[in-house]
């Protein structure tokens, strides 16, 4: 049985490789967290609800993607039906860092004719003694793309709910704004079960059962 | 509480770690491996009866229709190395090219080649007792240099992610460096069709052709894939990167891999094929994407790909026909339309 959702929204995660993408969406969709991870090759797929306000659920479906550079070629068929994106750096590898405008340019140009709302994710922040970006220039570098910047750690769950939840936020203002809308063969955005509808339907199948008793 | 207390014996009998050092799973079904291996043993014992006999005297292993059949039963784990080694060419190339091997990691380094394998050994099998740090002897360094060689001597593959799940295999099978480096080349550089280059092109044709294949063989699942909309690479991406590995049991990867270096390519369609159409009202029931992605995982999974022998039998015959020629048709077609989206 599906639990009742408002909208689907699709997100994509990206990033070089070994930024901690996998550790991340594991972190947020299954708790847990893992000292070793494979790498991902091509795509791979997760999903979680969030909760956005009371009541009010949103479905997320999570794209994972291979982070080395010739697995683009695979992972760009995924960019154009995603309505979100965490974009990925290791705050411990400034190289990372250094191609989040390649990440972007990549991006845009296999998006067309949509646009995916990124959020600038600095992971791995527990590492913060081997530091090689500092914050203030990556909220710069952020700001300019228009984007929001946040740190987080997928080894001490610090922000890890918080990046999802506040880029779902994000989205869920755009649609309601209608900045954002859902259109058919798009898979960014879907919309959900209507609640009253699911609910009064379940009602009668309940009611009938308890006349049969 | 019978059924419980057979489980528990199975786990007592059964080691916790397999032949080839992977730790089994939490979830493993001890009972249900147990009762097939039991069965199993007594095929393997007269292969490897049958084996020794036909290998009697020493010397390669040359491709013929005995051979071939052989293989397709199964080479016992003695005799895996030197097999591949016949039937794939790789004993020849390393006879043609004594030496070749250490010069390529004595030659000038490429240092972002290094830098990318190094990172990917490093999480290369945690789950297997001989890839980790602090194992006596460690492979790591083993899958090190011969991903590394692999890099020189083939320039325009360099490393790409997957590379190193094959080449772990390779090393557990051969336990010879060298042997491991030219199995890899006998598969990325001959077997494989340009799966593993920058573009990926090749990789990227064989999803197609089996998209075509299932179109063709199992209507039913491709119009479910198209009506949801969903790629084939994103849930068989791993069959072909990885060779299955990872992706079902070691023992039935292994046995795949005997007939993949025998008979080529063509053996990864037959097993995609097989999995699909064996679990095809399985598949059809899935309702949404999630629902279909958790369903390729789940074909993946239990009895019908633990017993390696049987599974072995059904992609021979399930699937149907599947001629070289009508695969380099459609490589051909699918290559084409893949080049003409750019």
């Amino acid at each position: 049985m599906e639990a009742i959702w408002l909208y689907q929204f699709r997100l994509i995660v990206i990033g070089d490789s070994t930024v901690g993408k996998s550790c991340l969406i594991r972190r947020f969709t299954e708790g847990r967290f893992a000292q070793v991870s494979d790498p991902t090759v091509g795509v791979d797929f997760f999903s979680r609800l969030v909760e956005i306000e009371p009541g009010k659920r949103i479905k997320l479906q999570i794209w994972d993607t291979a982070g080395q550079e010739r697995f683009r070629s695979i992972t760009r068929a995924y960019y154009r039906n995603s309505v979100g994106g965490l974009l990925l750096f290791d705050i411990t590898n400034r190289r990372s860092f250094q191609n989040v405008h390649e990440w972007l340019e990549e991006t845009k140009v296999h998006v067309q004719p949509y646009q995916i709302v990124f959020v600038l994710v600095g992971h791995k922040c527990d590492l913060d003694t081997q530091r090689q970006v500092t914050r203030h220039e990556a909220e710069k570098l952020a700001a300019a793309y228009g984007m929001k910047y946040i740190e987080t750690s997928a080894r001490d769950a610090i922000n890890v709910e918080k990046a999802f939840t506040d880029l779902t936020r994000d989205i869920y203002e755009l649609v309601k704004r209608g900045d954002i809308t859902i259109q058919e063969g798009w898979e960014g955005v879907k919309s959900g079960f209507v609640p009253n509808v699911v609910h009064s339907s379940e009602e009668v199948v309940k009611s009938e059962r308890r006349c049969l008793c | 509480m019978e059924t419980a207390g057979r489980a528990q014996a199975a786990r007592d009998r059964v080691p916790r770690v397999d032949p080839y050092g992977f730790e089994r799973p939490e979830d493993f079904d001890y009972a249900a491996y147990e009762e097939f291996f039991s069965a199993y043993l007594v095929i393997l014992t007269r292969r490897a009866i049958k084996w020794s006999k036909l290998l009697k005297g020493g010397g390669g292993v040359q491709k013929s229709v005995t051979v071939k059949r052989y293989i397709r039963k199964g080479v016992p784990l003695e005799h895996r190395a030197r097999v591949w080694m016949g039937v794939s060419g790789a004993q020849a190339q390393m006879d043609r090219n004594p030496g070749y091997y250490r010069r390529l990691l004595r030659g000038e380094r490429d240092g972002s080649l290094e830098e990318a394998i190094r990172t990917d050994v490093n999480r290369t099998f945690p789950d297997n007792v001989s890839f980790r740090k602090g194992a006596e002897p460690c492979l790591q360094g083993t899958l090190y240099n011969v991903l590394l060689a692999y890099g020189h001597h083939d320039r325009g593959v360099g490393y790409c992610q997957g590379m190193n799940f094959i080449a772990g295999y390779l090393i557990l099978i051969t336990k010879n460096e060298e042997e491991a480096f030219w199995l890899l080349d006998a598969l990325v550089g001959r077997i494989l069709p340009d799966y593993y280059s920058p573009s990926m092109l090749g990789l990227r044709t064989d999803q197609e052709v089996l998209a075509e294949l299932v179109r063709t063989k199992l209507p039913a699942v491709a119009a479910l894939m198209d009506g949801h909309g969903v790629l084939w690479t994103l849930v068989v991406s791993r069959w072909f990167i990885c060779l299955f590995v990872d992706v079902l049991p070691v023992e039935t990867v292994l046995r795949v891999w005997d007939c993949l270096f025998s008979e080529g390519s063509k053996i990864i369609f037959r097993v995609a094929l097989t999995l699909i159409k064996q679990h095809q009202a399985f598949i059809l029931e899935a309702t949404s994407v999630p629902d279909i992605c958790e369903r390729f995982k789940e074909i993946t999974r239990g009895g019908f790909v633990t017993e390696c022998h049987t599974f072995m039998q059904k992609i021979f015959s399930e699937p149907g026909s599947l001629s070289m020629a009508s695969i380099s048709r459609l490589r051909e077609r699918c290559r084409a339309k893949l080049l003409a989206q750019g």
